[in-house]
């Protein structure tokens, strides 16, 4: 079932199938290591519901919602 | 012998200082630069590079310190600075001839993102290793000999702050700048690097009209971005034709793949084989000490308590601790101005009015705004260091996000509610630079410390004190609802920004959240530097060019005619005067002369006793008021009996030298006539002089244009007067109704006067209505020089301020005009 990033549980690790949407956006997305094949883990979600923060690559971004519902993603392990 | 004597061309070199953010690049240029440096900006761009000078043996470096970024595909002329810089196309920047690129360690694979794009320049490069104890600590060691093979260039590990690696890394760069660099090859997909290479070879004939020869780093870039800086400038120069070969291209190495992700997946690609090579990666707790302190300072509950206590503390410090600091700092410029003036000659009037108001009063005006400027990047850096400022922006976005802004507007937007100066300055801490246009845009809307006398004036003279709903006092009521209408103007102001010149399809927000560090004193004490002196230096100026030209606004043409019957009342009291005093000491010893009587010994003792008498009296009252000041009826109950001792020991005294002491009397009397006729008409030359003034005849030209206000002449030249501060207004209408300039906002005589003052057709000049129009004027004009100042500084152009002044001007006159309409159609 394809899920996007905003639809992860704190917690969930997924992996990066796709990113899709506006281009410049999709760039900076991609440039900070969020790419098909990596590995994401939510780690939290702000008090308010957005943004939410996760870890990739060893590091830590926080993505509004909206830009982490144009990172599609599947189950770790996946393709 | 000169330094240019001493070496020759080929021992000064110049190198790029290049990285992300947070990986303290600052502190490796501080530490290799120390103070020796300036900084550069550039037209069209709001982010600066600092340039700064270092030497290693007989050869000296210039180091250009260029803002932090995550990848050198430009979105904005901000984002284009620093691969402007590497190709030394900057204007009075010189071209690098090595780089130091800065890597972090602790992040190294994103760290590289950046880093494979700079090595494809081929720049002699060293890249400088940071945060390596941090990446340790999470179980990640590097294998420098390794990294450094793979990258082919030298690595040197550095500790910016205990100076380690530092005396390496000019060692090693002064040896890699003899060798020229090779530009690093990436794995890309044949079809997208024969794309890029073929429009390569179109840029270079399209140089000329380019106005710059193309690198061929750029062509991918220009392959790749569609939408950067770089594809506006190929449609001038290329046109339409241009345009569509590039398209061409585009569809041609893209298959159905987008561009952007070959190239982040070639990118990433190469840097995971490097990472297999170099890197090795331990189970470590280090990370979940931070994750333990966020799931306190991001929690629902405990999260929102201390960022409300941090942001009251800030605000608390912003608004009223820096109060003492502002008193000394202008009491001390008054006071250092007054021992200037008094050396002047006593006849140079002009003189001593522009030193006084216009260079004093200017410099205070520069210098006062300093505590705030400065408790507030105290505690941004403090909080930016400790890594708080990610935190701070990550709970409040959601809410700046509705108004177009980021999480990051927040602290900026609430500082401007003690002051707009340093709200705007800290709106550096936004990357997005739509975002922090916008941030600047609103920050002089919020209701600043400035607007607090304007409206204390006028609620006091022309709000009723009574209760409203049973508890509320309507003056306080009317004060918190002033404190709401910049906001209120502000909210549909972004909206309008965000939707329209600042428009950006996105804005993204994708924020890094670093670790938690603990704060290094050097750096913070480097930021408050740099920030007070830059704003001294460049501000101020124009703060100070302000204030010198109002003076002379207010001062010219100071036409004698004015003075004369003023001087003539003065001559006439000094007169009055002298026969007085005559007529007592003819009466007291005849044929004595006026000005022998006080010298007289018995008249002489009489006075000494009636000054002390007062003086006295004045420190009982004095006494009084603070013992009972809290008790009416006690404090009546003091001054009664203070009054009746008093009282008799007057007697007394006349009692005692009838004579002496009558005469001593009269003369007190006489003079506090006389000062008391001299002071009126000083005040009332004032007043004349400044309704004659420049200033004065402009108010008068533009009266119909206050009409609609509910404005005369007076009140107008008020506001125009107290362009370069709102609150100066206080002063100008004390100057104007004869009171002097030196009123205070609570001042009784000042609000009298206000109450009291009337039109030309003889009716009440203020009203509620022409109250609140006056205070809602000041809500949302831009009245403040040193506020425009910043705003320039900040923005590196005159094209912000000019709109913030036309536009908070504009509005401020339309609502002004329509509280007054609707305000005296309720009967105001």
């Amino acid at each position: 079932m394809a899920r996007t990033l905003a639809q992860l549980k704190p917690g969930d690790i997924a992996r990066v199938s796709d990113v899709t949407g506006d281009a410049a956006l999709t760039q900076r997305i991609l440039e900070m290591g969020i790419l098909p094949g990596n590995d994401v883990q939510l780690v939290r979600v702000a008090p308010l519901g957005d943004p939410m923060e996760f870890a990739v690559l060893g590091y830590r971004i926080s993505l509004r919602k909206s830009e982490a519902a144009c990172v599609q993603c599947a189950e770790p392990g996946a393709a | 012998m000169t330094s240019s004597g001493r070496h020759n061309r080929a021992d000064r070199h110049v190198v790029a200082l290049i990285g992300n953010p947070n990986v303290g690049k600052s502190t490796l240029f501080t530490a290799l630069t120390g103070t020796r440096q300036k900084v550069a900006n550039f037209p069209g761009v709001t982010v600066e590079a600092k340039l700064g000078t270092t030497n290693f043996e007989n050869t000296e470096f210039t180091v250009i310190d260029l803002p932090g970024t995550y990848s050198l595909a430009a979105r904005s002329p901000d984002e284009r600075v620093a691969i402007d810089a590497l190709l030394g196309r900057l204007p009075q920047t010189p071209a690098p001839d090595g780089v130091i690129l800065i890597l972090d360690a602790s992040s190294l694979d994103r760290n590289l993102y950046l880093g494979t794009q700079v090595l494809e320049y081929g720049l002699p490069t060293v890249i400088a290793l940071t945060m390596v104890d941090v990446a340790k600590d999470r179980g990640i060691s590097i294998d420098l000999e390794k990294l450094s093979a793979a990258l082919g260039v030298s690595v040197v590990v550095v500790n910016a702050p205990s100076n380690l690696g530092v005396a390496e890394l000019k060692a090693t760069l002064h040896r890699q700048l003899h060798h020229p660099g090779k530009p690093l090859e990436l794995p890309f997909p044949p079809g997208l690097r024969q794309a890029a290479d073929d429009l390569y070879q179109d840029l270079c004939d399209l140089s000329v009209d380019l106005g710059y020869k193309p690198s061929r780093p750029e062509a991918m870039r220009l392959l790749v971005d569609t939408a950067g800086p770089m594809q506006q400038e190929v449609r001038e120069a290329g046109g339409a034709a241009f345009v569509e070969k590039l398209e061409q291209l585009r569809n041609r190495a893209a298959q159905g793949r987008s561009l952007a992700l070959q190239e982040a997946q070639a990118r990433y690609g190469q840097i995971s084989a490097w990472m297999r090579e170099a890197k090795q990666t331990q189970a470590s707790d280090a990370r979940t000490r931070t994750d333990k302190v966020d799931a306190i300072l991001t929690h629902k509950l405990w999260g929102t308590l201390v960022f409300v206590l941090v942001m009251g503390l800030m605000f608390q410090s912003i608004y009223s601790w820096s109060g003492p600091l502002m008193e000394g700092i202008e009491g001390g410029i008054g006071w250092l101005g007054e021992q200037v003036v008094s050396l002047l000659p006593q006849d140079a009037a002009m003189l001593r009015s522009l030193v006084g108001s216009g260079i004093f009063g200017g410099v205070g005006g520069v210098l006062v705004f300093l505590p705030q400027i400065l408790i507030l990047f105290l505690f941004i850096a403090v909080l930016e260091d400790l890594g708080y400022m990610s935190r701070a922006a990550f709970l409040m976005d959601r809410i700046m996000s509705r108004f177009g802004l980021s999480g990051r507007s927040f602290i900026p937007l609430l500082s401007s509610f003690a002051c707009a100066i340093p709200g705007i300055m800290g709106t550096r801490v936004i990357e997005d630079r739509n975002t922090r246009l916008t941030t600047v845009f609103l920050a002089p809307f919020m209701s600043c410390s400035a607007r607090l006398p304007v409206y204390t004036l006028m609620i006091g003279a022309f709000v009723p004190g009574q209760t409203v709903l049973g508890f509320l006092n309507l003056q306080g009521l009317v004060l918190f609802a002033m404190y709401w209408v910049g906001p209120a103007f502000a909210v549909p102001t972004a909206l309008v920004l965000k939707r329209g010149i600042l428009k950006s399809k996105v804005t993204p927000f994708l924020m890094e959240m670093p670790s938690y560090k603990m704060p290094r004193l050097k750096n913070v004490l480097r930021v408050l530097y740099e920030r007070g002196s830059s704003f001294v230096k460049r501000a101020g100026t124009v703060i100070l060019a302000v204030s010198i030209i109002v003076w002379a606004l207010l001062w010219f043409p100071h036409s004698s005619q004015v003075s004369q019957p003023f001087e003539n009342q003065r001559q006439a009291a000094t007169e009055q005067y002298e026969a007085e005093s005559n007529r007592l000491a003819n009466g007291y010893k005849p044929g004595l002369a006026g000005a022998d009587l006080a010298a007289q010994p018995d008249v002489e003792a009489a006075l000494q006793d009636v000054a002390e008498l007062q003086e006295t009296r004045a420190q009982g009252q004095q006494e009084d008021q603070a013992a009972f000041g809290h008790d009416p009826q006690a404090l009546a109950e003091a001054a009664r009996l203070d009054e009746a001792a008093y009282v008799a020991t007057l007697q007394e005294l006349k009692r005692r030298h009838k004579q002496a002491f009558d005469a001593a009397m009269g003369l007190n009397e006489a003079q506090a006539k006389r000062d008391e006729v001299i002071a009126d008409a000083d005040h009332g030359e004032s007043a004349a002089l400044a309704e004659d003034s420049i200033l004065g005849r402009v108010g008068h030209a533009l009266a119909p244009a206050f009409r609609p206000l509910g404005w005369d002449w007076r009140i107008g030249m008020g506001a125009i007067a107290s362009f370069p501060a709102r609150e100066v207004i206080v002063g100008t209408l004390g100057t104007i109704f004869s009171l002097g300039s030196e009123v205070e906002a609570e001042d009784a005589s000042l609000r009298d006067h206000l109450v009291a003052a009337k039109d030309e057709d003889g009716n009440p000049l203020f009203t509620l209505a022409t109250a609140l129009s006056v205070m809602v004027f000041f809500a949302l004009c831009a009245q403040c020089a040193a506020t425009l100042a910043v705003m320039r500084r900040e923005t590196n152009s005159w094209k912000w301020p000019i709109a913030s002044f036309l536009y908070m001007t504009t509005l401020a006159y339309v609502v002004a005009a329509a509280t007054f309409w609707v305000a005296r159609g309720l009967g105001g």
